[in-house]
């Protein structure tokens, strides 16, 4: 009963546990204890940094001398698209072109750059979401078709159209290789977007950190507590892309294992049907 | 890096003499891999190729607004189109009207005043820059929008004020 029961039920085995060895199916890659732990550690270091960004925004900093309390979205907006275009998109175009360079190629950097790439675009929704919030009380419109705001969405569709590609059929190998020439083809938009407001008329302002000076034009608590959103928002980058490149690794041994996992499932229940079926016989005759 | 040293000067054109490396059957994935790298290279020129040229190319399209004392030059070219003018609202030019406000902006040397159809956003004030949107009436521009562009810098509006334990500022 119980042995029938647990052959039924596993349809497909959790990648984290173990497959019995005679099916043939290769055991899924298992996390390891330190691996775990400094995703662990990461994932706690980005919360109390997350929290304490949100309560020095809101309660301890001053409200700014023009834009009184809207400026408390400083602490969030800037650091949301530091992760989604030079962390993210960065780091997905530096693993693509590892992957795409002979002497490194590599599915590792695929599967970073497609976590990557899948962390950035969240960060980067972020990203429109936020500032859109932020110009309606500030420039008076949720959205304008600028320089800086058109380059950013275009490249999230880019982006968005890298995860599509990359859901197209192919072998590894393939889909790795046209991913790695569309992430670079996409990347390309993210020094436009950095310099737009450098070489074009936007209604969008100027860089407040990154600009051509490297002074800072934020100061006292103001700067510190954008300096912590920064390197927060940096470790749940960090954080959502272990997860990402872990299930992205769990997810490959799927679907290199589903046919033997489904013939080891089906074998299984051929071997209790083949059990119980003298039984029924016998009960029915 | 260090299996392959140059034999010449990476100067001249000495790099024949030697003739192609005897490396037998294992040179077919090896030019396949050469191919592979000088097409990213290629790949990576023609990409910046593009962007050089969406950057210079579309120049002043992707202009969102035309400085006021650019577009009081252009006054005769732009006629009535409608266009985003920006300049800096003047202090002491601001007076409400029953459809909207009054003001000027102001950029370099030029003064222009703007008769604006509608209320302004909340952050509108003397000394901050403005897009409004509208064209040339005469010698006024006639808008029914306005845009804050607020700068990048930020300051404390109170730098010297301190909060107590207890919660309260002085």
């Amino acid at each position: 009963m119980t042995d029938d029961q647990s052959s039924s039920t596993g349809t497909i085995p959790h990648p984290q546990t173990s497959v019995a060895p005679n099916t043939g199916v290769t055991l899924a890659p298992v996390q390891s204890s330190r691996a775990r732990m400094t995703e662990y550690i990461i994932g706690i270091l980005a919360l109390v940094g997350t929290v304490a960004t949100v309560w020095l925004g809101l309660w301890v900093t001053p409200p700014d001398k023009v834009q009184g309390d809207l400026v408390r979205l400083v602490y969030i907006h800037p650091g949301v698209a530091w992760v989604a275009l030079y962390l993210a998109f960065g780091l997905a175009a530096v693993s693509s072109l590892l992957y795409l360079w002979p002497r490194t190629r590599s599915l590792f950097w695929d599967r970073l750059a497609a976590a990557s790439v899948e962390v950035g675009v969240v960060f980067n929704v972020c990203t429109l979401v936020s500032g859109s919030i932020w110009g309606k009380p500030t420039w008076g419109v949720w959205w304008v078709w600028d320089a800086r705001l058109t380059l950013t969405a275009v490249l999230l569709i880019m982006f968005l159209g890298y995860m599509a590609l990359r859901r197209v059929p192919a072998e590894p190998e393939v889909r790795a290789r046209r991913s790695a020439f569309v992430a670079l083809f996409a990347a390309v938009d993210v020094p436009l977007v950095h310099f737009s407001v450098n070489w074009w008329n936007t209604l969008h302002q100027g860089a407040t950190v990154l600009n051509a000076n490297l002074s800072p034009q934020i100061h006292g608590s103001m700067a510190w507590t954008l300096l912590l959103g920064f390197v927060a928002l940096t470790l749940v980058f960090v954080w959502m892309l272990l997860v990402r490149f872990r299930i992205g690794v769990l997810e490959d041994w799927l679907a290199d294992n589903e046919l033997d996992l489904a013939l080891a499932e089906r074998q299984s229940e051929g071997a209790g049907l083949s059990d119980k079926s003298p039984t029924n016989q016998g009960g029915a005759a | 890096m260090t299996t392959a040293p140059p034999a010449t000067p990476s100067t001249g054109g000495g790099d024949t003499n030697a003739g192609p490396p005897l490396t037998g059957g294992a040179s077919v994935p090896a030019r396949r891999r050469g191919h592979t790298a000088r097409y990213v290279v290629v790949g990576l020129v023609l990409v910046g190729a593009l962007a050089f040229v969406v950057a210079k190319g579309l120049g002043s399209a992707l202009d969102f607004y035309l400085p006021a004392d650019q577009a009081v030059a252009q006054k005769a070219t732009l006629g009535t189109k409608t266009f985003n003018l920006e300049g800096v609202v003047a202090p002491g030019s601001i007076r409400s009207t029953p459809g909207g406000v009054d003001f000027a902006v102001t950029a370099g040397t030029t003064r222009l005043a703007v008769h604006n159809t509608g209320s302004p956003p909340q952050l509108f004030q003397a000394d901050i820059p403005v897009i409004a949107v509208g064209h040339f009436d005469g010698d006024h521009f006639a808008s029914d929008q306005i845009l804050v562009k607020h700068s990048s810098t930020y300051k404390a509006e109170h730098p010297t004020r301190v909060t107590a334990p207890n919660g309260s500022s002085r």
